[in-house]
């Protein structure tokens, strides 16, 4: 029997994306297949390559003053979508807790100049502000501001496992009655420091990224942020909120073993898969899709797929896996945040995404890649699984507001 | 292997109960790096010689030390020093709790890391690169190194730690907010051990952004003022702590207890005291920590706020300059700087009554406050 206390529930859903502005245009975007991922040049001098931005952010990014950085207009934009789908009123939100994740941080609003001269650079107009903008603390405070919201405040940063890890750590939040309500995700924008990063290490597929392909060459950034709001059934019961989703499960796991690789055979993810299961207290079979990290990139992907054989070995039948990544990008502190929100789709409209561009699948007999057109079919149990840098993973389990 | 499974999530319903522990201090700061309490003798703020400054510039630095002649075999020639520090202060705080990872199930062992700047040496040093040899032509062995989550990374690698790993932040209570998370971990059934961390390090664009903004205090500019005289003194260092789950099956029970974490509660506003009573149910504590933001007037509505909550009678450590200048890390060292006096005997608090509250206030009517029960 379900425990109203102890059973979270997602009752709004804030989306900027490549897309544009909310998760019905996410979803009529993703629906048609349509791809994100342009050719893009100078986002930095002599960068070339392959990006999903969000543009116009200007137009919808309104009363912002020069220190807030990219990052905080994306996540209070968000925010403001996610607030405006729940269908409550503003004030409803005034005691609630915020937890924001994100990588980049106020690096947007800064360049090399301040490492070489860095009082110079502070007193340039608007320097200060500027570089009070830089520590990742301060999306979530931008959040709080915009909007009045003055629970607890958390901010996450944990590389690309970021958002998913938001979403985990609220649950426990309100678990714990630090808050009934949170304001959950993850927002990063384009960044010419993340774009050299990435760059540098090779890890850039200069055309459109082929996740989980055998001929795969690495990731596209992208940019973006979603806001879940999350709350208890008890409280969003008693408050009448219009329930999207149910958080089933949550796990956070480390692989504890490189800065930047994953674990070959993705122990650590198969372990996180295992205990959000767990809690979720649903067996692999009951699974229906896997919204996975699926980066592109040679190492991440083999290693997820061990995972997956791992994780879901016994299943009557090989688990519906896509990276969404085709579409839109890597959206790095946003990617897990942006990810659920596309699992919680998913769920409600019943349709298996497939990964673009893919032709020639990773030989894994346990996945069924899904490829081609979107699969429509009831799907009352969806996971959505996020890794990042320093072994990092965390696992979401979806299911249906109905059920 | 699929790890040791634990019951299903268990919510905290009983937020009075104190069942978490702090039983391993480490930390590397001014005093350097030790295990344990810390001496009560404050460090004086010394002479920044790291980089080039336009004449004497001071602050509260941690001093050059080899990581290795510390810990045995650790490797940090290529890491920033925020995660070289973190690895030491772990290890220190491991080895205080009598903790032997061998006989723990290290898939039970969480990280959690509280930052505001995160790695600002390695940061500083990537937009160098990029100045040099243009976008194009920078580091790929310091980007990753970059990360703000890169010290807790390193911790969990170096110690074979597969549970989750945190890394938080949060304007004025980023050490509070990782004692609660953790906290949190524990008590839902995530972790049955976690190793809490929080601290930041001194860069130049850090610390010219203070002087900039006109809030050193004069002790900075000058070996003769006192670091008493107001303004703030930034400060560089990490604090960790070793927390555990009362009754966790992993883990030794009979383990030594600093002190037992009940509830925490932080916000950006509302009303503090009504909340801080709230979650504190029947009992008043008869000693309170003060931790701070850093800004200069941090401590007199804290204690405000102390009194208000436990009477006049209640003894209140203010805090200590050196851990104010960590500024939203701080809280860590006030609670083992905290720790250190009444544990030292320094301190006395009403007899058989040994609720404590570790407190902190902010410009912004923010508050955040732990519960603890000391020996």
């Amino acid at each position: 029997m379900t425990d109203i206390h102890k059973t979270i529930v997602v009752t709004g859903v804030g989306v900027v994306s490549p897309y544009g502005l909310g998760l019905d245009c996410l979803q009529a975007g993703m629906l048609s297949g349509k791809s994100c991922l342009v050719p893009t040049k100078d986002l930095y001098p002599g960068f070339e390559g392959t990006t999903a931005p969000v543009g116009e952010l200007a137009l919808l990014a309104k009363n912002f003053s020069s220190r807030h950085s990219r990052t905080d207009q994306l996540a209070a934009v968000a925010a403001g979508d996610a607030i405006a789908n729940s269908g409550s009123d503003r004030s409803s939100f005034r005691e609630s807790g915020i937890v924001m994740a994100n990588t980049v941080g106020g690096l947007t609003e800064i360049d090399t100049g301040i490492a070489e001269d860095p009082a110079a650079w502070y007193r340039r107009p608007g320097g200060l502000l500027r570089g009070s903008s830089y520590p990742f603390a301060h999306v979530a405070d931008a959040v709080g501001e915009h909007f009045g919201i003055r629970g607890p405040r958390c901010a996450i940063s944990v590389a690309c496992a970021s958002g998913a890890m938001a979403i985990a750590l609220a649950a426990n939040m309100l678990l714990d009655g630090a808050a009934s309500i949170i304001l959950a995700g993850g927002s990063d924008p384009l960044c010419p420091f993340t774009l050299s990063g990435f760059n540098s290490l090779r890890a850039l597929d200069p055309n459109p990224c082929s996740p989980f392909d055998q001929n795969r060459k690495g990731l596209n950034l992208g940019e973006g942020s979603a806001v879940l709001i999350l709350e208890t059934l008890a409280g969003a019961s008693a408050r009448n909120a219009n329930i999207l989703a149910v958080l089933r499960g949550w796990a956070m796991t480390n692989d504890a073993f490189h800065t930047t690789a994953p674990q070959q055979q993705g122990s650590g993810l198969a372990d996180c898969i295992h205990l959000s299961m767990d809690m979720a207290e649903v067996s692999g079979d009951e699974i229906g899709y896997v919204n996975a990290h699926g980066t592109g990139t040679p190492l991440n992907d083999i290693a997820e797929a061990n995972a997956y054989e791992a994780a879901f070995r016994g299943r009557n039948h090989p688990i519906p896996v896509s990276s969404t990544k085709s579409y839109f990008g890597h959206c790095l502190g946003a990617a897990g945040a942006l990810e659920a929100a596309v699992t919680i789709m998913a769920v409600r409209a019943g349709a298996l995404l497939p990964t673009l561009r893919l032709t020639d699948p990773i030989d894994s007999p346990g996945v069924d890649w899904l490829r081609g057109e979107v699969k429509r079919q009831p799907l009352p149990l969806a996971m959505s699984v996020s890794s990042g840098f320093g072994g990092s993973n965390t696992v979401l389990i979806f299911g249906s507001g109905r059920s | 292997m699929t790890p040791k499974m634990t019951s299903n999530i268990t919510p905290n319903t009983t937020q009075n109960v104190p069942d978490v522990a702090i039983t391993g201090i480490g930390s590397v700061s001014p005093y350097g790096p030790l295990a344990g309490l810390i001496p009560q003798s404050p460090p004086e703020p010394t002479t920044i010689t790291a980089w080039k400054t336009a004449g004497l510039r001071r602050a509260f630095l941690v001093p050059p030390f080899r990581p290795a002649s510390v810990v045995p075999g650790l490797k940090t020639r290529r890491l920033d020093r925020l995660s070289a520090w973190a690895l030491v202060a772990s290890s220190l705080a491991i080895k205080d709790a009598g903790i032997d990872l061998n006989q723990v199930d290290r898939s039970r062992v969480a990280v959690v890391f509280a930052t505001a700047f995160g790695c600002v040496d390695l940061t500083e040093a990537f937009y160098l690169s990029a100045a040099a040899n243009g976008w194009n032509g920078t580091d790929p062995s310091t980007f990753p190194e970059t990360l703000p989550s890169a010290p807790a990374s390193h911790v969990s690698m170096f110690q074979g730690l597969r549970g989750p790993n945190v890394t938080v932040s949060n304007k004025y209570f980023a050490g509070e907010t990782a004692l609660i998370q953790a906290a949190s971990l524990l008590r839902n059934r995530h972790a049955d051990l976690a190793i809490v961390l929080a601290g930041d390090a001194i860069a130049p664009t850090l610390y010219s952004w203070y002087e900039v903004a006109g809030l050193l205090s004069p002790a900075c500019y000058n070996s003769d003022a006192l670091p008493q005289a107001g303004g703030f003194i930034p400060s560089e260092g990490i604090a960790a702590l070793v927390m555990q789950r009362s009754g966790s099956s992993d883990v030794r029970s009979e383990a030594r207890a600093y002190a037992r974490i009940g509830s925490g509660r932080w916000a950006a506003g509302g009303e503090a005291a009504k909340i801080i009573q709230q979650m504190l149910g029947d009992s008043v504590p008869s000693l309170t920590v003060c931790s701070g933001n850093g800004a200069p007037c941090a401590t007199s509505p804290t204690s405000a706020l102390a009194r208000q909550i436990s009477g006049d009678g209640a003894a209140i450590i203010l805090p200590q300059a050196f851990a104010l200048g960590l500024a939203g890390t701080g809280a860590l060292f006030h609670l083992i700087l905290g720790l250190s006096g009444k544990l030292g005997g320094e301190l006395r608090i009403r007899p058989g009554n040994g609720q404590a509250l570790l407190l902190a206030t902010a410009a912004d009517n923010g508050f955040a406050a732990l519960g603890l029960e000391l020996p």
